[in-house]
């Protein structure tokens, strides 16, 4: 039987340019760590089952399998994964509001999970100094706010999660991107010996919307030769018309073009099929609105998906937690396309890289959704 | 007891070589001695220092031997009989005062003793000393066996005063860590009064300043040490260290010199021809001495040369053969020239009595090839699996484990310039197979130093040196310098054990004992870098976690020269040698072992040899015989299952 451990994460993945640094085989084991966001193995390890293979988001995968396992069936869509509704929102509480990225709503419905006793433990994306994104563990509502804008470089979040499962948090929550709930919804569904006793204690997955990340030394060397050693202090890429990020630093805002950025995209963040954050209870990203990004740009776009994500959304209005408004109409068929569009640039880029048009390397060509992604359905 | 300093005239003594050469330095009344410790020759200055007050020496451990070679001189300069000890290499580097000693001459007696290794038991290279004899034109002595080593000791000082010029007496580990019966001679009771003369003319050896100067003074200095050399090939002729044994035409005339003498006498007995096979041992082996060559030379047709690696004799004595005229140019000669020896490895009985089997075209008894098969089978299946690796509770293997992390953490394919010390093993999987470069003392940094500078040529690779705290003084600084001047983005690591640790903890400047145990100031290797211009860190590499957030923060600082010193002294040291600081015990129901999440690190990756798999129980355990107890392997456990206990 063909070994599925360490050796292969690292020739299948990492020499082939599929890792983002999610952080899924970090903290299992001393062999694997994670440095300014990237996962690195200190020391070779001959096993031939490992839970770093098994739990890596670009290691073999039937996504429709995983959607049965965590989803109601009939929630189930091609285009974006479980669905129970879209809605618009932002943070009710102007100080959560200002502090983020733009509605605020991630941090409202963490605090909130962490006040209700949903979770007693948060993994979110820590620090972004010197644009080395960590991740932290917090336990109480008033320390979530403080890790609340978008970081942009993959924290390894899911090595934050294994640390937490082995310590005392009996109910943890986490906020990832894409690739990081599709690890844990392959550690759910398939955990380790092991791991199995504990990850039950995995109850809350806040997704994000995710288009890419940077490769964290791509733009350390990018933001050096541009930026000297200027503090930076925040980053956003405006949907506007100036095509450029905006880099706040303490002499100011620099706008870097985008193709130079774009040069700093992580390899590994072409080859994924996930745009909305599909394994997640609840999803949330900007908003965007058909008079033009700026007038919705303090809003959130959420997506339920579960029960549980139901249900924290339902006591965030119960709560006053979150502030609603309608949504424009097309925008889920916007969202639907974006996403769409992701899944099939990742199975062109996947079918470029093995060379052959119906080898997606990690997606199976027999899974059900490939085959509807690719209209053979 | 008997020992080297009371031993009295007349007495026998089981003496190693090396004890044997510093009972000749008593016996001629030296009174300084300098060295640096290598590899075979660290016993001589070991053995006398424990002489230092009976016999009223002044003994040090110098910082390199080019510079034991300058105090060694100073001592001669002032009229007191010197001696500088170092291992071949060592010659190398003191070999640029050497060329200019050689011409200036010396006055009390001066002996340089250099102790080789042929086969690079314990060197990196076989490379030898030889040549310096011939090319710096200074008398070349090698004793052939105990007692010549003694004697020929305090000859040595006697013919350097003579000539008033420096003599080289060369020994090989065969001699210096062999062991044979030696009859002691006089200890002299000396009362030296130490004065540098400088009144006299320039061209006055005895009275006048020691200079060399550029020019034609140079050039009369230079034939002035020639006319010395053929003095002393004047008195090699009659040299009682010149001998010859064997029947008076031989078939064939053995010239060999040295431990190989013993062989010869060893390989003539094995293939039963003493009566077809003389043997000529020269003590003197530079320069030559022509008649008594000669002498011999034309009782035979045919001569072979038996010498350990390159064909220093053989050359000699075939270019000596042309001068003596066509009916010596004529002669057969066997050796490295015509492939009947090797230009490399060490010889041995076995192989000197093939060389005469094939030369003489006799038979020769060897084992049967069952027999050897056999042994070979027996050593393979018998002996255990192990590698060479770090001593259990060696501070390197830690300070390697936290290097080797933060090189493969900073992704930069990143690697380290090793020097000469125990540290050069991390080259092997002990050490983590860090180490990508070795030469010779101090060049790790000095390599560092260049790779450093290749910036502006693309080259993103993280560059690291390490040198042990000895090395540092010996060599580094020099190449430090260089790096800090030239700002060259490097990590220097001091892996700093308290001590020379590989030769046996001889102290250094960073110690506050010299060589005979008193007290010194020492130099603080963190101030003088400091000092120099690096950024420095001080780091116990036995607190892991630490060691690598400073190595790692260190390493990924682009900006000039890092000094680390990882500070933690050897488990072997005499301080530390069987004190544990902790009880170690591993927990076998918290051992994970071979499951994910482990997979055996302690004992696949890690090694320390105090740790042991338990096949059956398919868990780690402690050996309580190996372990010292320094809590490493606790550190290092994912699980938590080495557990350790502060010994009180």
């Amino acid at each position: 039987m063909e070994s599925t451990a360490s050796n292969e994460v690292v020739r299948d993945v990492q020499q082939n340019g599929l890792c983002t640094g999610c952080g899924a085989c970090v903290n299992l084991c001393p062999y694997f760590r994670n440095h300014r966001g990237k996962t690195i193995r200190l020391f070779e390890c001959d096993r031939t089952w490992g839970r770093c293979y098994a739990y890596c988001p670009r290691t073999e995968v039937n996504l429709t399998n995983l959607r049965k396992k965590l989803f109601q069936a009939d929630d189930l869509t091609m285009e974006l994964g479980a669905f129970k509704g879209l809605y618009m929102t932002q943070a009710g509480d102007e100080t959560v509001r200002n502090a983020a990225q733009h509605g605020g709503t991630v941090t409202a419905l963490m605090k909130l999970a962490l006040a209700e006793g949903i979770i007693d433990s948060a993994v979110v994306a820590g620090d972004n100094d010197q644009q080395v994104a960590c991740p932290e563990q917090v336990d109480g509502p008033d320390q979530v706010g403080s890790y609340s804008k978008s970081k942009f470089i993959l924290p390894p979040t899911v090595g934050k999660l294994n640390e937490a499962l082995k310590g005392k948090a009996e109910k943890i929550g986490v906020v990832a991107v894409p690739c990081q709930a599709q690890a844990m919804a392959k550690m759910r569904v398939n955990p380790g010996p092991s791991d199995a006793g504990n990850m039950s204690k995995l109850k809350l997955v806040v997704g994000l919307f995710c288009g890419w990340a940077f490769d964290g030394s791509k733009l350390r060397e990018l933001l050096g030769k541009e930026l000297g050693n200027t503090a930076i202090t925040g980053m956003d890429i405006p949907p506007s018309r100036h095509k450029c990020m905006e880099v706040s630093t303490e002499n100011g805002m620099v706008c870097l073009p985008m193709h130079e950025i774009q040069t700093c995209v992580a390899d590994g963040c072409g080859y994924c099929i996930d745009m909305t954050c599909e394994f997640s209870d609840i999803s949330v990203g900007a908003a965007r609105s058909p008079e033009g990004w700026d007038v919705d740009k303090e809003w959130n776009q959420v997506i339920v998906r579960s029960a549980l994500g139901q249900t924290l959304m339902d006591l965030a209005r119960d709560r006053g937690i979150l502030n609603f408004k309608e949504v424009p109409s097309g925008n889920l068929e916007k969202l639907q396309n974006a996403s769409m569009k992701k899944k099939r640039s990742c199975l062109a880029y996947l079918a470029e890289k093995s060379g052959r048009e119906d080898d997606f390397i990690f997606l199976s060509s027999e899974d059900p959704l490939i085959r509807r992604i690719r209209g053979l359905e | 007891m008997t020992t080297l300093n009371t031993g009295r005239k007349g007495e026998k003594m089981l003496l190693m070589g090396n004890e044997a050469i510093a009972r000749g330095a008593l016996e001629a009344g030296v009174n300084v001695v300098t060295g640096y410790p290598g590899t075979p020759s660290s016993e001589i200055i070991d053995r006398l220092s424990k002489a230092d007050r009976e016999r009223n020496l002044y003994v040090e451990w110098s910082v390199n031997e080019k510079v034991a070679t300058e105090v060694a001189a100073a001592g001669s300069f002032a009229g007191l009989r010197s001696m500088a000890v170092m291992k071949m290499m060592g010659v190398n580097v003191a070999s640029d005062f050497l060329m200019h000693l050689v011409m200036t001459g010396t006055r009390g007696g001066l002996v340089l003793v250099s102790a080789e290794d042929p086969g690079a038991i314990s060197s990196l290279t076989e490379g030898e000393s030889r040549y310096y004899s011939k090319f710096l034109e200074f008398p070349l002595l090698e004793p052939g066996g105990f007692q010549e080593a003694k004697d020929m000791t305090k000859w040595a000082f006697e013919l350097s005063e003579k000539i008033n010029n420096i003599v080289m007496l060369r020994t090989v580990t065969r001699i210096s860590h062999g062991s044979g019966n030696v009859v002691l001679g006089e200890l002299p009771e000396t009362s030296p009064r130490a004065h540098f003369e400088f009144n006299g003319t320039i061209l006055d050896e005895q009275t006048g300043p020691i200079l060399t100067v550029p020019g034609p003074f140079a050039v009369n200095l230079h034939a002035r040490q020639q006319n010395k050399l053929q003095a002393a090939a004047n008195l090699f002729e009659d040299c009682p260290f010149n001998t010859y044994e064997g029947p008076e035409n031989p078939e064939l005339l053995i010239i060999t010199s040295s431990v190989c003498h013993l062989y010869c006498i060893e390989a003539v007995e094995l293939v039963d021809a003493p009566d077809r096979v003389g043997i000529l041992k020269l003590g003197t082996t530079w320069p030559l001495p022509a008649k008594f060559l000669k002498k011999h030379m034309q009782r035979t047709e045919r001569i072979l040369i038996i010498e350990e690696v390159l064909p220093f004799l053989e050359e000699n004595i075939q270019v000596l053969a042309c001068q003596l005229g066509a009916e010596f140019a004529a002669k057969k000669f066997h050796g490295k020239g015509d492939g009947t020896m090797d230009k490399v490895g060490e010889l041995n009985p076995t192989l000197v009595a093939g060389a005469l089997s094939r030369v003489l075209d006799l038979a020769m008894e060897t084992v049967s090839v069952d027999y050897s098969e056999n042994i070979n089978k027996q050593a393979v299946d018998n002996a255990p699996d192990r590698m060479l690796t770090f001593c259990p509770g060696c501070p390197h293997r830690a300070s390697f484990w936290s290097i080797k992390r933060v090189l493969e953490l900073n992704n930069q394919q990143g690697f380290v310039c090793g020097d000469i010390g125990c540290y050069g093993m991390g080259m092997l999987p002990c050490g983590f197979e860090t180490v990508k470069t070795v030469h010779s003392m101090g060049s790790g940094t000095g390599l560092a130093s260049g790779f450093g500078k290749l910036g502006q040529f693309g080259m993103d690779q993280k560059v690291l040196s390490v040198c042990g705290d000895s090395t540092f003084f010996h060599t580094v600084m020099p190449a430090l310098a260089n790096a800090i001047h030239h700002r060259a983005d490097i990590t220097l690591v001091v892996l700093d054990n308290s001590g020379t640790a590989m030769t046996g903890f001889q102290p250094h400047p960073g110690l506050t004992i010299k060589a005979s145990g008193t007290e010194l100031p020492a130099l603080d290797i963190p101030s003088i870098c400091r000092a120099m211009g690096a950024k420095v860190q001080v780091v116990n590499p036995f607190d892991v976690e630490n060691a690598e957030k400073v190595l790692l923060k260190t390493i990924e600082d682009p900006d000039g020269v890092k000094v680390v010193v990882m500070r933690q002294i050897c488990a072997l040291s005499p301080e530390k040698k069987s004190k544990k600081q902790f009880e170690i015990q591993v927990d076998e129901n918290v051992c994970i072992g071979e499951e994910c999440g482990c997979n055996r690190l302690c004992t696949r990756v890690f090694k320390c040899p105090g740790l042991v798999w338990d096949g059956e129980k398919k868990t780690s355990k402690i050996d309580a015989v190996l372990c010292v107890g320094c809590g490493v392997c606790h550190s290092i456990c994912p699980s938590g299952a080495i557990q350790r206990k502060e010994i009180a």
